[in-house]
């Protein structure tokens, strides 16, 4: 949306049509609410309005206001996005604001998605550290600037809000496929010269479910809200994945 | 009553997801793994909390020039000489082999120096350049980590569970277990352990700015207050300056804007545009928390306000590009919220941001209770008076595999003991904390959330950043009036099902109980000392004779506060464990 247009339909002082989806694993739908417009006001804020003055059952999620913990990200007219880092501004348009729970994932009420399958893949995709040395060893030595520490570092930065996995095709049509979050992670650990366990990850994440199944469509890189490219991860994995099938799997 | 309540064992019940509860976790498991091993947790694992919020970094002696004595004299200087010695020296010597263990067994990426080295920063109030960090997101890293080790072992989850209670054994002898809501399906549950740890996070949500994460309230020290253990240092609640104001309705205000920007020379102006710091400091905006914390104050008491009645911080004077890139972080936060911090003026006030004081415990992490076991901000002790930046998530971490080891230690120690087998819990006291959750279900009528709002600015007034007995009073009378209202308030609906309102009047109860702690806490020390400035008595009395104030809740719900004397363990005032070194002072920041 361009600047002038931003500005033109953001009237704080004024009021907010929003419609917010209510219900749980069962169904449910849009409920219309009208909510005062201020001049900071992020969609978390319009949700918070609505359950402390018109609506106390209404459930959603958050915990830290600033984008670090990846908890309160829905759906806003349509796109996922991290609610307390979203000004109204933003998303405004000539329809009323629309709010859902984050899709890809099951809804246990209201705007609080289940993250289970989320971090279930996570584990899946073996994006857990597999120590070589322990808290008797000294710290190794890594140049910041050395190659594989710099990807690592590049794709990092994730918070696990789920943001992709709701934007991501492939999931939606593909239950069963990792997810962009869980391979960028499977990725940052392939990179990282600690980490004892680059076969088994990459049987993991070459697997059924793995790497294989990204078209690149790119919507995570998209939508990711720290900016990460996890579609660049992924391709990662696949090179790694086809080098490791030609050599017979005795490189990394 | 019972078909309301569903009942579960378990060995060892960890209540709290952040740095104490992961890293108790993963150390309990290691140490004992027989032992089954229950996370609960108010939100999700690993998202909650404030260990993730972390922006700083982690402080730790790694040589070079450093040494863990002089980590240690930071911490007792920083802390006005009221640490309890013998935990803040086990907070920097463990800290040590806590930082290889993060780095080596759990993968966290700390920044590099060019030699591969981990990079050290440096951070107010410290004498060396010694905090670990990964940019200026340190502690999303570091919870990222250790909640994916957790997810992959075979640790029991309760998600979306809220803690109710302490329930001792039916001899009261022994804690027995904790009773629960599980939030998501508004089923009670008791889980009865061997042994369990209060990692809750302590998080002064009771002001009207405050920094901690949404779902803390202070529910750890209530339950524990209630069960009528100690609490010490609770008048030592920490602000730190620099709060992002965007006015009353929205969850962005009272969220830390960086110390570095300050560091870095920003500058602080008043609602008319004047710079103002120098009129209190020679350091100006350079100057410690806790003096810009209550210059800010003065200022705004005294009408010198911005629009949403606080101040402005400004940086454009240093480069609007430069200040883009070097705070890049920060700079994308503001214009997220709509503010140009790097070109234009951006409100802030000071918010509270860490509860120093907490219940008392031994440094191997044991309550007065037997089976309570405390670790991270609930605790009290390790920072005094006042806590370095860059502490609180060594503290966390190192108390939290503290916890772990002795908990599991003490359940598996020779022979048959209290501790080594579970204990049948009071029945009457489940049944009292049941009827006492379920309260607001049987009123009409309030709004939970706007005695949340009167709260939060009867004690920004009477029991802020500056504080007198007069305006303590006022405050304690005000939150016996709130208490009575809250009494009152009841919820609209009766569903228990995921009813964040309901959690919202219970996170209130908490808050006022803690409250009240904070203002009779305040009201006893009649000095001024680190964070706690009483404008009516200014000095801050004789370090010789330094004492640490002590609350404690009868069998009636009468809080009392006693003084206890400070314990110079290992150096006294004007000693140092540094004789013969040479100070080395950490450079201003350019």
């Amino acid at each position: 949306m361009s600047k002038q247009r931003e500005t033109e339909l953001y009237r704080p002082g004024e009021t907010l049509a929003v419609k917010v989806w209510r219900g749980n694993a069962n169904g449910g739908g849009f409920h219309a609410y009208t909510v005062p417009s201020q001049e900071s006001q992020t969609v978390l804020d319009v949700v918070t309005w609505i359950q402390q003055n018109a609506e106390p059952t209404l459930t959603y999620r958050f915990a830290c206001r600033v984008g670090m913990c990846g908890s309160c990200a829905m759906m806003v007219n349509g796109e996922p996005r991290w609610t307390c880092r979203t000004h109204v501004k933003k998303v405004i348009g000539d329809k009323p604001l629309e709010i859902a729970p984050l899709r890809n994932l099951p809804v246990i009420k209201d705007l609080a998605a289940d993250m289970a399958e989320f971090f279930d893949k996570w584990t899946a995709a073996r994006g857990q550290f597999q120590p070589s040395q322990s808290r008797d060893d000294a710290m190794a030595a890594i140049s910041p600037d050395e190659p594989r520490r710099a990807a690592a570092n590049a794709a990092i930065e994730c918070i696990n809000c789920a943001v992709c996995y709701a934007a991501c095709d492939t999931v939606a049509a593909n239950p069963g496929y990792l997810g962009p979050a869980a391979l960028n992670r499977a990725w940052t650990l392939q990179s990282d010269v600690r980490d004892d366990a680059f076969a088994e990850r990459l049987d993991a994440v070459s697997a059924g479910g793995g790497c294989f199944n990204c078209h690149s469509h790119q919507s995570c890189m998209t939508y990711c809200p720290n900016e990460l490219n996890p579609t660049a991860s992924i391709a990662g994995l696949k090179r790694l994945s086809a080098f490791s099938y030609l050599t017979g799997g005795k490189s990394r | 009553m019972n078909q309301m309540l569903e009942r579960h064992d378990t060995d060892i019940l960890i209540i709290g997801a952040g740095g104490a509860g992961l890293f108790a976790v993963l150390h309990a498991q290691k140490a004992a793994p027989g032992l089954k091993v229950t996370i609960a947790v108010k939100g999700l694992l690993g998202k909650c909390g404030c260990t993730r919020m972390v922006q700083g970094g982690y402080n730790v002696a790694l040589g070079k020039g450093d040494s863990v004595e002089r980590h240690f004299m930071d911490t007792i200087i920083g802390g006005k000489w009221l640490p309890h010695q013998a935990m803040a020296w086990k907070l920097c010597e463990t800290a040590v082999v806590r930082i290889r263990e993060l780095e080596n067994e759990i993968g966290c990426f700390f920044d590099r120096m060019p030699d591969g080295s981990l990079h050290q920063k440096a951070f107010a109030g410290q004498t060396f350049d010694r905090t670990v960090h990964k940019g200026d997101l340190t502690g999303i890293e570091i919870i990222s980590r250790l909640m994916e080790q957790v997810l992959a072992r075979p640790v029991e989850r309760m998600e979306d569970h809220r803690a109710l209670a302490l329930i001792r054994s039916r001899s009261g002898d022994e804690i027995a277990g904790v009773l629960f809501v599980d939030m998501r399906r508004g089923v009670f549950r008791f889980v009865r352990a061997k042994t369990v740890l209060l990692g809750t996070g302590g998080g002064p949500t009771m002001y009207r700015y405050h920094t901690p994460s949404g779902d803390k309230s202070m529910d750890g020290l209530a339950m524990a207050l209630r069960q009528g253990l100690p609490l010490r240092d609770m008048e030592m609640v920490q602000f730190h300056p620099t709060g992002l104001l965007g006015g009353a309705n929205t969850r962005m205000t009272g969220t830390v804007l960086e110390e570095g920007l300050r560091g870095a020379g920003g500058h602080l102006l008043d609602g008319q545009g004047r710079r103002f710091m120098f009129d209190y400091a020679e350091a100006g905006e350079r100057a410690t928390r806790d003096i810009v914390s209550r210059a800010i104050y003065d200022e705004m008491r005294k009408g010198h306000t911005t629009p949403n009645g606080g101040v402005y911080i400004s940086m454009g004077h240093l480069g609007p590009d430069s200040v883009a890139q070097r705070f890049k972080g920060m700079v994308r936060r503001c214009a997220d919220c709509g503010f140009d911090l790097a070109g234009g003026r951006v409100e802030v006030v000071p918010t509270a941001h860490y509860l120093m004081g907490g219940l008392i415990c031994d440094p191997d992490t044991r309550t007065e209770l037997p089976g309570l076991y405390v670790a991270g901000e609930d605790a009290g002790g390790a920072h005094g008076s006042n806590r370095l930046g860059g502490n609180g998530v060594a503290n966390s971490t190192v108390y939290g595999g503290v916890a772990g080891d002795i908990m599991a230690g003490d359940i598996t120690s020779r022979g048959d003991h209290s501790l080594s087998r579970l204990r049948e819990p009071d029945e009457a006291a489940i049944a009292v904390e049941i009827a006492r959750a379920r309260q607001p279900f049987e009123r009409q009528g309030g709004n939970v959330h706007q005695l949340r709002l009167k709260l939060m600015d009867l004690m920004w007034d009477e029991v802020g950043v500056l504080r007198t007995g007069e305006g303590l009073n006022r405050g304690l009378q005000g939150l016996a009036d709130l208490r009575a209202e809250l009494a009152e308030t009841g919820l609209p609906s009766d569903d228990m099902v995921f009813n964040i309102t309901w959690h919202d009047w219970m996170n209130l109860e908490s808050l006022i109980d803690m409250s009240e702690v904070i203002a009779a806490a305040a009201l006893w020390r009649d000095n001024s000392r680190g964070a706690h400035y009483r404008e009516d008595f200014p000095d801050q009395g004789e370090l010789e004779t330094s004492y640490f104030t002590v609350a404690r809740q009868d069998a009636d719900g009468k809080l009392s506060v006693s003084r206890e004397p400070v314990e110079f363990t290992i150096v006294k005032p004007g000693e140092t464990l540094l004789a013969g070194e040479e100070e080395i002072l950490v450079a201003a920041p350019a």
